[in-house]
């Protein structure tokens, strides 16, 4: 007998119990939109991290003089000692078409005296134009305004307000070791505080005009000690970091070019990690529906051991009537998917464009040193989603094998006699 | 001269139940030429049934030797015998058993499509046969929309389509009325003389026992009698 003629005796054999059919149809399927959207929050939830990981300050990419990290030396900076035409670095970046936007930045540590009390903190001298672009950092005004470029006032934090005592428009007083060997000293104002909910931040980083850091440091204009670079996906970077690398080679500056995976492994590492859970839930999941299919299917050939002892005594072979059942239950499984992907994607993409904001619930969140948003947000996995089809099909047909062994080698004659 | 269609060797059938033996078929020795269309009659348990399933090699005997066509079932492997049905046997059975999934035409044309053999060809055969049974127009009916004699000429048909060298009947006629059960037997009896195939057909109806040519009686499991009679067919 043909395949054809196999196939479509599974099929019909499907419609004679269209609701048992239904139901275990739907069952895979709720299995398919589970893990789908299971994945779905695990990838949404990887994405808010890594973009606000790297969103709120990092950026996606760090261009460095090579010898800047890990110490941090305020002297090693890009182009060293005499300094360098950052611009033209930054020109150069701004030309890849994976890079949206590039600032410069100066850090420097110090001491901030309030009348009241005096801590250490860092002092990062930003770009007010362009510092948007690359960072979170500049928008998270909480109260006042944001410094005047060049002038001596600067943001802090809210938390180091609270230490500190400041209000907005307290005058404080900003203590350094500069580049020339000297300790800079000068009296700042606090234009206004931001708020990005880390503490690790709010309690330590104080923004100030680039140059105006500049001028405490004793630092010339043209030494920076870090560009930051924003790409058009996290997920470029790594690649964008390396064709930098080599765009800016021409320059003749000495530049180590890192991106975000580089300067944040833990964040990679449980973006990998996370691959890895997918495959285990597919499997949880499944493996509970492949004993709900297998149990219905043992059910329906059951009540049909009859049909297969007919077929059988016919001179039908065993293998023949495992292909029907086979085919029962791999036409079960595309039901079972169709009715999955018709259900899953429209609530998917729903659920993409409008992610539940569950800020009311849980304030701030942070993760592995990343502030996450309080949202249920869902990402699309095609590669996964299609895994996840596959994976149903297989559970459709393995489920079949063995009510499909069980019926193939029954013994006619005990089913048949007394007909 | 050719093979018989049948021939059995003093075959035994003993189950075992529990602690009790039963001796289902005790020693049928039996012949039957092509063409033939005998009777098996004997009150119920008295193993006919468990007659055919030896001769169609869906049980295996505890001892003697069963031919079919001249090929010794009792020699061969669960594939040989699988073969050997579809090629060499066709069954009816009391409860029509036809696949609820496929159309009267599909069944009928069931054992063919397992020979694989075109589509074409099948169908021209079974429509033959349909005309020939009085099922004409029923092709495509499932059998849930069939009444039982109708059923029952569509098992007649799926025996007899792959011109078998034996069809067994367990009790046909079981599950039908008087009219249909004649209806029946004068289908099965223009194939045996038109087709020339060999019918073994077991019943306990005395009716039916009335108009055959060769009636076997069965009595706890052993042939009583064998005899040849003139046929009062009713034409
Ligand atoms: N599979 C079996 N196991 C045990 N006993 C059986 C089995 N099949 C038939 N028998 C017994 O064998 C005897 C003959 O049964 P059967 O061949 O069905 O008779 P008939 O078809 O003439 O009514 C009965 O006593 C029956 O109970
Ligand atoms: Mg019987």
């Amino acid at each position: 007998m043909t395949l054809p003629s196999w196939w479509l005796i599974g099929w019909r054999n499907l419609g004679r119990n269209p609701r048992r059919t239904f139901i275990t149809a739907l069952g895979l399927a709720a299995g398919y939109f589970a893990v789908i959207f299971m994945i779905g929050f695990a990838d949404g939830l990887k994405v808010e991290m890594i973009e606000n990981g790297t969103g709120l300050m990092t950026g996606q990419i760090q261009i460095h003089s090579p010898r800047y990290r890990p110490d941090r030396s305020l002297y090693e900076t890009i182009g060293s000692r005499a300094g360098a035409d950052f611009e033209a670095v930054i020109r150069t970046a701004l030309q890849d078409p994976a890079v949206v936007a590039a600032a410069p930045r100066v850090y420097g540590a110090g001491l901030l005296s309030s009348g009241q009390s005096t801590r250490g903190g860092m002092l990062m001298g930003i770009d007010l134009d362009r510092e948007p672009g690359v960072s979170r950092l500049g928008n998270s005004l909480s109260q006042g305004r944001a410094p005047t470029p060049a002038a001596n006032e600067l943001l802090i934090g809210t938390e180091m307000a609270r230490r500190l005592e400041l209000q907005v428009g307290d005058e404080v007083i900003l203590v350094a070791p500069a580049a020339d060997g000297s300790m800079g000293n000068d009296i700042f104002r606090v234009c206004g505080l931001y708020r990005t909910g880390m503490a690790e931040l709010d309690g330590a980083f104080a923004l100030v005009p680039i140059r105006s850091l500049q001028r405490l440091l004793a630092l010339d204009p043209g030494r920076i000690h870090e560009i930051a670079v924003s790409t058009t996906d996290p997920w470029l970077a790594p690649e964008a970091g390396r064709r930098l690398a080599a765009e800016l080679a021409p320059l003749g500056v000495e530049l180590e070019v890192l991106d975000w995976t580089g300067l944040r492994p833990e964040m990679l590492e449980y973006a990998l990690l996370m691959g890895s859970w997918y495959s285990i839930v597919v499997i949880i999941v499944f493996a509970i529906a492949l004993f709900g299919v297998a149990n219905t299917m043992l059910m329906s050939t059951f009540e049909r051991r009859r049909e297969f002892s007919v077929m059988l005594a016919l001179g039908a072979r065993p293998h023949q009537i495992l292909l029907t059942v086979i085919s029962e239950a791999t036409a079960l499984g595309w039901i079972s998917l169709v009715l999955g992907v018709a259900v899953t994607f429209p609530l998917i993409a729903w659920w993409h464009q409008y992610p539940i904001d569950l800020s009311w619930i849980y304030g701030d969140l942070t993760m592995l040193g990343a502030l996450i948003r309080p949202v249920l947000r869902i990402e699309y996995n095609f590669p996964m989603s299609v895994w996840t089809g596959l994976a149903l099909l297989l559970t459709a047909v393995t489920a079949g094998l063995y009510p499909a062994a069980r019926a193939a080698w029954m013994p006619p004659a005990d089913t048949l006699s007394g007909l | 001269m050719g093979n018989p269609a049948l021939r059995t060797e003093a075959v035994w059938k003993v189950f075992h139940q529990e602690a009790e033996e039963v001796r289902a078929v005790r020693g049928v020795t039996l012949t039957i030429q092509p063409g033939e269309f005998v009777v098996l009659a004997g009150p119920s348990g008295s193993g006919k049934t468990t007659l055919l399933n030896l001769i169609g090699g869906l049980t295996r005997p505890t001892d003697g030797r069963v031919w079919v066509d001249g090929l010794e079932l009792t020699r061969m492997g669960s594939r040989e015998l699988a073969r050997m049905r579809l090629e060499k046997l066709g069954f009816i059975f009391q409860s029509y058993n036809l696949l609820p999934v496929l159309s009267a035409l599909e069944n009928a044309e069931f054992p063919l499509l397992l020979r694989g053999m075109e589509r074409e060809q099948r169908e021209r055969r079974v429509r033959e046969l349909f005309q020939r049974t009085g099922l004409a127009g029923l092709e495509h009916r499932r059998p849930g929309k069939l009444s039982g004699g109708q059923q029952q000429r569509v098992a007649v048909i799926r025996a007899v389509v792959g011109e078998p060298a034996l069809v067994l009947a367990d009790e046909p006629t079981a599950n039908l009325d008087s009219a249909a059960s004649d209806i029946l037997l004068t289908v099965m009896e223009e194939l045996n003389r038109d087709l020339g195939t060999t019918f073994i057909f077991a019943t306990h109806d005395s009716r039916l026992m009335e108009r055959s040519r060769r009636l076997i009686h069965l009595v706890d499991g052993q042939i009583v009698s064998d005899q040849w009679q003139e046929s009062r067919r009713e034409q």
